[in-house]
């Protein structure tokens, strides 16, 4: 304990003190998204995305995500993530907390991810872990009934990039097992390709398909689910 | 030293992949199904459970024990646990029915093995072992080779004392870590109408677990978190007491939304710490865990 609140506070002087980082100061942004999506166990269904990504300086920012589906899902996202500029490329610090209000099944789900990343013009790769604590609404304390820790799982994603991220448009392969609104288990990986492209001086559309196999780690892959989105950001 | 990685990495690859009979692992299933997806497997057993009829034991009495094993891995050469499970099952006296959870196999061509270890053309002789199929059971394509000895992955069946009915088993197939929309849709349906059937619990088992707790689960892979969800709450709401196990080779217990997901130790001769359980089916379910005589 003594040695990670010493980590933090030597972080905290990096965090003030560093360069400007090597990607430019993102701008605040407020982005509307629309979802299609398919998975084989609650079939079609629609989503709506809404995100803020907050830069309060350049060294550190911070993003809020909520998703309503009509898969009767609802999910909240907060992340913090400190940037220091390296003489090559740009390091961060991933702090994910996930709430998922799974209102069909009448489960929650608390996911928290903490991760190491490093991103230069064409790629942007991080690394590190998370816990999820799963819990049922109907919880009867007189009982043996308990929630769920799954106290170590994996968190990476690899994304790779056609342009540079500062280039005014980008198409993006990723892999990964944690996307805006989901962190799956490490051995439940999610293909991606995203992108975005600036219409307007305030206005930058936003794309992506991703799939999700099962069974990858069975070795027996077969086909889960897929979600296609589209949507508009508008930067400050 | 990078052509030496690129050499190592090859080798593993085509060892991994060959047609050696030792092979374990088949690595071109991370990529593409091995064989028929789960859609095809449900199909071709929801046909033989309709050619069959269903499937009544008449225990003879309200109390009776499950003898339960799983992932025994076993191959020409290492089949001792499951044989010994298979002897301590014959030989034991009174009301019993005894289930493996999958992973009977471990590599390929071991079916004609894993049948005279067993004894069993499976339910087609109505015999009282059932199985679950597991990931290693398909492998190489050999789905085929388990339907011609054991018929279908996906079936229920219920013990009896006379007409009364006692408990109802669900078998599901889980070896490519998804039950499909088919398969759900199914457990949902005989859920649904089994429970009001008067039975005194449901047990649902098949191979792959649900929750991945600690670190002893970090080789194997279960399900997508949405069917993790789906399943809990399927079987919570229509009361079933027990799910049953197997996929990670090491003792797990949890309840969940009522619902007791219990986890198998491995049947497998190499690994240690190997364990089967007998089950007390009567008014209280209580378990006894033994483990496999050392060599």
């Amino acid at each position: 304990m003594k040695r990670l609140l010493l980590f933090f506070v030597l972080l905290f002087p990096l965090m003030v003190w560093a360069g400007e980082p090597g990607f430019g100061a993102r701008p605040y942004a407020l982005s509307v998204l629309g979802e299609y999506s398919y998975n084989t166990v609650w079939g079609h269904h629609g989503n709506l995305d809404v995100q803020a990504l907050l830069p309060f300086n350049p060294h550190f920012e911070m993003e809020a995500k909520l998703q309503l589906s009509t898969a009767n899902v609802y999910t909240g996202v907060v992340q913090f993530r400190p940037k220091f500029e390296l003489p090559v490329g740009e390091m961060f610090i991933e702090t994910n907390v996930y709430y998922k209000a799974l209102a069909r099944n009448r489960i929650s789900d608390i996911t928290a991810g903490l991760g190491v990343g490093y991103r230069m013009d064409y790629v942007s790769v991080t690394l590190g872990v998370f816990a999820r604590v799963m819990d049922d609404w109907d919880r009867d304390w007189h009982t043996n009934d308990t929630y769920v820790v799954e106290p170590f799982n994996l968190l990476y994603r690899l994304e790779v990039f056609c342009r540079p991220q500062s280039n005014p448009w980008n198409l993006s392969f990723l892999f990964s097992n944690v996307d805006d609104f989901q962190m799956e288990r490490m051995w439940q990986p999610l293909f991606g390709i995203n992108g975005w492209c600036d219409v307007a001086d305030h206005w930058r559309l936003i794309f992506g398909v991703q799939c999700k196999p099962t069974g990858m780690f069975h070795l027996d892959a077969t086909f889960y689910g897929a979600t296609a989105r589209f949507g508009f950001s508008y930067r400050f | 030293m990078k052509k030496s990685f690129l050499y190592i990495a090859l080798l593993l690859m085509f060892t991994a992949c060959g047609n050696n009979e030792d092979t374990t692992l088949d690595m071109a299933g991370m990529f593409s199904p091995n064989g028929p997806t789960i859609t095809t497997r449900f199909a071709q057993s929801m046909h033989y459970n309709d050619s069959v009829g269903e499937i009544h034991l008449d225990m003879g009495a309200d109390d009776y024990t499950v003898y339960a094993c799983t992932d025994s891995h076993i191959t020409r050469k290492s089949h001792r646990n499951l044989d010994y499970f298979m002897h301590t099952y014959e030989d034991a006296q009174g009301p019993k029915l005894a289930l493996h959870f999958g992973d009977l196999i471990d590599a390929q061509k071991n079916f004609p093995c894993a049948d005279s270890v067993l004894r069993i053309g499976g339910r087609a002789k109505e015999d009282t072992l059932f199985l679950s199929v597991g990931n290693h059971d398909v492998y190489f394509k050999q789905w085929e080779i388990y339907r011609s000895y054991f018929k279908t992955s996906v079936y229920w069946f219920d013990t009896r004392n006379g007409d009364k009915p006692l408990d109802l088993f669900i078998c599901l197939d889980t070896s490519e870590g998804t039950l499909g929309p088919d398969q759900m849709n199914w457990l949902r349906d005989v859920l649904a109408n089994k429970s009001q059937e008067g039975y005194r619990r449901i047990i649902v088992f098949t191979h792959t677990h649900v929750w991945k707790l600690d670190g002893s689960q970090g080789h194997t892979s279960n399900y997508a978190t949405e069917e993790t969800y789906e399943l809990c709450s399927l079987l919570s709401k229509y009361g079933v007491e027990f799910m049953w196990s197997g996929h990670q080779h090491s003792r797990q217990s949890v309840i969940f939304k009522g619902v007791n997901f219990l986890v198998l130790d491995s049947t497998k001769d190499s690994e240690p710490g190997t364990a089967y359980a007998t089950i007390d089916m009567g008014e209280h379910v209580i378990f006894h865990y033994h483990d496999y005589p050392k060599e």
